[in-house]
């Protein structure tokens, strides 16, 4: 298992979109992968329970990933983090 | 969507108009009555354990079919905007498989045998008021995606019982009944003259409850997007069902216009009905048949009601649209309902002309740059011979038994696609055989749409039985015109000399060698293209059901030898605002005395329904006819 942090550094924070894309990720893993925010501990793989943390911009959240392909899976979320969810094509 | 606001002298409230599709003509006024599909039948009333199967499977359905459906608005919109917009239909689409979702609402079905309606709407109502109290702004902008899904899962969800009747709800007599959606339970279980309209956000001329609505001679426009946010129950309300319009809160002048424009279709529906069962046949004799294009099985029933003498056309994407790639046994049950409803009428089944606007996401290129000149129709067909055997062999097996069966391929560009097709319909009919199938006989012809196929004609009218002009295309291609760009809209011009020529050389090869020629695009519904096909020759049109009885009026107050004499004369014009100068000199004040000019729609097509239906061609300008 590991637990990662990443910092959200797009401008609208994590709406539906980015959780769009970020289940899109974690559908697709054979890993568990919960997403921590707040206090609260969401499962990853449910795009209802990412939105409904209602993460803000600036904000820094941890993954717990366990499984065969953690680090992979791990990867993929760090690379969509740092391009702004793909959204934005240019800086705020 | 237009608004126009303007307020009223006698009206507190704003005058509103909204335009959207028209899909039962008539007119109306009432009082307006909203139907909140959540309060309207929903029952918490568990089920006995045996349902339980049955309103599994119903969910289940509802959750793909919505899936379908916004994965198709998805295509579209990338094609028109971006793929930046389309992702928020991504995120709908995975609300829709979110397990937090679907398994919480299957436990209550199946552990607490709560009906899938109500199941749903207590768990997305709950998710609803979580989005709504969130902090942060962001999230509570997304509730409205969930109420999307909320009304699309809920109007898919009509079967699920038990619903609550009719009975207790208090609509009063002569309502205006709106709604996001209406399904067609709720209809079927009103009372005579309860409802005098309808208005809905969804929609088009083909949904269930257009069909009904028309069925009901109840006056309806559909797809007006946000009618029942912006309509209050006790609005006054103006429905223009003929024109596809709404006015809430209607001024002075549009009620007394609106009180005679209602009188005077109450006269001309009389009238028209008691043309229904007369020839259509002009005043010297020539016999022009008139035939329906419909798109769904059940429209089949209002065929003969409406006039018609059989189907020209019957459009088989729209199974394809509604079901992703159907089996040979469902098409076979489509095919088999229209064939022997309407026997010993000819029903002339167009095999799937899939791609261009029509967009079957199990099939069609999503990625073409010009998708009109694309993978589509028989180029589909031709590629993917599996898909196109199995519809020939639905086709075939559901004609068993009867003579009136035509099968034709649309946008044929080549003699070779035609022999192509017809060696694989032999196959097919060989395979049969073979199986014991008593297989019918059947006449094929083809679509002429692209204006290679006009210089081919004398090779390609060797080949088959019939040809079937398809306006829509062939004016499209051979101007040029993008028929779906409005900023070139005034160049789609159904009476261009080119588009008239065209037409005149495929019915000149046509009964040289004998064969008949239809014309199936709207432009035969309006009177004066009317006229000019009539007087080229052309023996079949076939069109919106409902247009069939006022078309029969005019040609049988019409004489074919004029109208050869006018064709002889506009065939010599330089262009087509000429010709529409000189028609609506000669002919206008006859369609006036007529008295069918209110009939005819300039409002006839909408944005949102371009996508599924095949987009009308009304685009002569009629404003002189009001």
């Amino acid at each position: 298992m590991i637990i990662k942090s990443l910092k959200v550094i797009n401008k609208m924070g994590i709406h539906a979109r980015p959780a769009g894309a970020i289940v899109d990720i974690t559908s697709r893993a054979q890993s568990e992968v919960f997403l921590i925010h707040g206090g609260t501990r969401a499962n990853a793989k449910s795009i209802l329970n990412v939105m409904m943390l209602a993460i803000t911009p600036g904000s820094d959240v941890q993954f717990e990933i366990s499984g065969p392909d953690e680090e992979d899976v791990f990867q993929k979320l760090e690379q969509l983090f740092n391009d702004r969810f793909n959204e934005e094509h240019y800086d705020p | 969507m237009t608004d126009s606001t303007k307020s009223t002298t006698t009206h507190n409230k704003h005058r509103l108009m909204l335009t959207g599709v028209p899909a039962s003509p008539g007119y109306a006024m009432g009082l307006v009555q909203v139907l909140v599909n959540q309060e309207f039948s929903v029952s918490a009333e568990p089920i006995l354990p045996e349902r339980v199967p049955k309103e599994i499977s119903l969910f289940h359905k509802a959750i793909r079919q919505s899936i379908r459906d916004l994965d198709i608005a998805k295509q579209n919109i990338q094609k028109s905007i971006s793929k930046e917009d389309a992702r928020i239909l991504d995120a709908q689409m995975m609300i829709l498989q979110d397990p937090m979702l679907i398994d919480t609402v299957l436990d209550d079905i199946r552990k607490e045998h709560l009906n899938a309606r109500w199941a749903f709407h207590s768990r997305m109502k709950e998710l609803i008021n979580q989005f709504e109290q969130s902090s942060e702004l962001i999230i509570r902008e997304r509730s409205a995606d969930l109420s999307d899904l909320y009304n699309r899962i809920m109007a898919l969800l009509g079967e699920s019982g038990p619903v609550m009747s009719m009975e207790g709800s208090k609509i009063e007599e002569g309502s205006v009944l709106i709604g996001h959606t209406l399904s067609p339970s709720h209809i079927v279980k009103l009372k005579q003259g309860q409802a005098v309209a309808f208005a809905t956000d969804t929609g088009g001329r083909t949904s269930h409850v257009s069909i009904l609505a028309r069925a009901l001679k109840i006056p309806a426009v559909a797809g007006l997007s946000d009618i029942s946010v912006k309509a209050e129950a006790g609005d006054f309300m103006i429905v223009d069902g003929s024109n596809g319009l709404v006015i809430i809160n209607p001024a002075d002048s549009d009620i007394k216009k609106y009180h005679a424009k209602i009188e005077a279709f109450k006269r001309q529906e009389q009238e028209l009905l008691t043309t229904r069962r007369l020839d259509p046949q002009t005043l010297d004799g020539k016999y022009v048949k008139l035939m329906a294009n419909i798109e769904l099985p059940m429209e089949a029933d209002e065929v003969e009601a409406m006039g018609a003498t059989g189907v020209g056309l019957y459009r088989s994407e729209f199974l394809f649209i509604q079901k992703g790639n159907p089996t040979c046994e469902e098409q076979l049950e489509a095919y088999r309902y229209i064939i022997h409803r309407l026997n010993p009428l000819t029903v002339t089944i167009r095999t799937l002309d899939a791609g261009g606007d029509k967009i079957i996401p199990e099939l069609s290129a999503t990625d073409e740059a010009n998708p009109f000149m694309g993978w589509r129709s028989i180029r589909v067909c031709l590629d993917k011979v599996e898909i196109f055997k199995t519809q020939l062999r639905a086709i075939l097996r559901a004609g068993e038994g009867c003579s009136n069966l035509r099968i034709m391929f649309p946008m044929i560009s080549a003699v070779q696609e035609i022999q192509q097709s017809k060696r694989i319909l032999n196959e097919v009919t060989e395979e049969l055989i073979n199986q014991g199938v008593q297989v019918p006989h059947v006449e094929v012809g083809i679509m002429i749409e692209v204006p290679a196929a006009v210089i081919m004609v004398d090779e390609l009218a060797r080949e088959v039985d019939f040809f079937s002009i398809g306006t829509n295309d062939l004016i499209q291609f051979t101007l040029a015109v993008d028929r779906s760009n409005e900023r070139i809209a005034n160049l789609f011009q159904p009476h261009h000399p080119a588009v008239l020529r065209m037409i005149h050389a495929v019915v000149l090869a046509a009964h040289r060698e004998g064969i008949t020629v239809s014309v199936c695009g709207e432009m035969v519904t309006e009177p004066l293209s009317t006229l000019l096909l009539v007087g080229l020759g052309i023996d079949e049109l076939s069109m919106t059901p409902w247009n069939i009885m006022e078309c029969k009026k005019f040609i049988r107050s019409i004489s074919y030898e004029e109208a050869r004499t006018t064709v002889h004369q506009v065939m010599s014009m330089p262009d087509a605002e000429e010709i529409n100068r000189f028609l609506k000199k000669k002919y206008l004040q006859k369609i006036s005395d007529l008295g069918i000019s209110s009939f005819i729609s300039t409002t006839d097509f909408n944005k949102n329904d371009r996508t599924l239906i095949k987009v009308k061609d009304h685009i002569v300008n009629l404003d002189v006819l009001e």
